[in-house]
């Protein structure tokens, strides 16, 4: 789940016409040191933002930076999409953003460090060409001039 | 895709990914495909162990010598969890007794919501208008008047956001005050339980369906895309 068989039918033909890019191959940058030794940012397209941030809007394909340290009761959700249950993220933000589940594993000596920010998109996107071309390459610029060895992508 | 731009400036990804489907066609460099519903890509709410456990899963895959690759999370929803997929309005009939006064209703809401931010810490969703759930009443008479086919505006909505998505985001405040208000009343409620009673049993899911309905009347995409995002 969700298996596309066990979906309702509105949610399921919306996902067999969604225009999925399609590719044979992938970039594949091998981590030059161990985990415990690299600084990690969540890269989310759960639509997340700092409270007072510019919400996004639907097919928005800008992004949004969240500081490391934001306190979880600072971050709120514009995706807000009627096709997924979103008690489970009023009830616990590490459902799509685990920053406590990655501060523990800092803490425990099994992660190197955070970056100093995360970043986040908007989801659902049916055209994404501009993250494709310009905005995602940017905050691949951005995180790699911070020093990020590993980006962990999450959806909602 | 977004993996794969990251990956060309250098960075390692790894990717949760909850349509199976979709990350086979898109290969990104890693994937861990988890067998949850939509909007719980960890697993639970408030289950660090199992988050923690796909969370490693989906860390693992940076020892992969090569790409791309996509993985299962082995561990399957365990029975009685939650649907794939919330129950949409058009699938609830409304009750026979609603009340009238969405207005008054939200007020008292508000009391159950003010205990939901105790209880939270102060976590909420609501904050897309930026409008304190303390004057919800006029986010409440606004749309009713929306839903009227008034010409009305809040002096709140930023000149850059256009109506339809002010009227959505006033929707979705108006939906998170009344989940996390109903999460306060029975911390035990799940997403489908919830929707089932805003839809069918509430003035303000009433309020909603007759929003979407002066939405989905218009020829303009974006107000049709509102329409879609308020219920459908």
């Amino acid at each position: 789940m969700p298996r596309l068989d066990r979906l309702p039918q509105i949610s399921r033909n919306n996902l067999l016409t969604f225009p999925a890019q399609v590719n044979d191959t992938a970039p594949f940058v091998r981590p030059g040191k161990p985990l415990v030794a690299s600084r990690l940012a969540i890269v989310t397209t759960a639509g997340l933002h700092v409270r007072g941030d510019r919400p996004f809007s639907p097919g928005d394909q800008t992004y949004r930076v969240i500081p490391s340290d934001t306190p979880t009761t600072d971050i709120v959700q514009s995706h807000t999409s009627i096709g997924f249950d979103r008690v489970a993220i009023m009830r616990d933000i590490n459902i799509s953003f685990p920053i406590d589940r990655l501060r523990e594993l800092v803490a425990r000596g099994e992660l190197g460090g955070l970056a100093p920010y995360c970043c986040s998109f908007m989801g659902a996107q049916r055209d994404a060409a501009r993250i494709e071309s310009e905005t995602g390459p940017e905050v691949g610029r951005r995180l790699a001039a911070e020093g990020v060895d590993v980006a962990l992508i999450t959806p909602t | 895709m977004l993996a794969r731009a990251l990956e060309l400036a250098g960075i390692s990804t790894t990717s949760i990914s909850l349509v199976r489907e979709h990350t086979e066609k898109v290969k990104p460099p890693r994937a861990l495909y988890v067998p949850f519903p939509f909007g719980h890509a960890l697993g639970r709410p408030d289950d660090p162990e199992l988050q923690h456990r796909v969370l490693r899963a989906a860390l693992d895959l940076l020892l992969e010598p090569a790409g791309p690759v996509l993985h299962d999370f082995p561990e399957d929803a365990e029975p009685g969890a939650q649907p794939p997929a919330p129950p949409q309005a058009s699938g609830i009939t409304p009750a026979e007794q609603v009340p009238d006064d969405a207005a008054m209703e939200t007020t008292q809401m508000r009391r159950y919501h003010e205990r939901w931010l105790e209880k939270s810490g102060g976590r909420t969703l609501l904050g897309l208008t930026g409008i304190p759930a303390t004057r919800f009443r006029g986010v409440v008479r606004f749309l009713e008047g929306f839903a009227d086919g008034q010409d009305v505006d809040m002096a709140e909505r930023p000149p850059e956001v256009p109506l339809p998505n002010f009227v959505r985001y006033c929707a979705d405040d108006l939906k998170a005050l009344y989940f996390e208000g109903h999460l306060a009343m029975k911390p035990a409620a799940g997403g489908e339980e919830i929707a089932r009673w805003f839809w069918s049993e509430t003035a303000a899911g009433r309020l909603l369906r007759r929003v979407r309905d002066r939405l989905d009347t218009s020829d303009d995409p974006r107000w049709k895309a509102a329409a879609f995002g308020i219920a459908r």
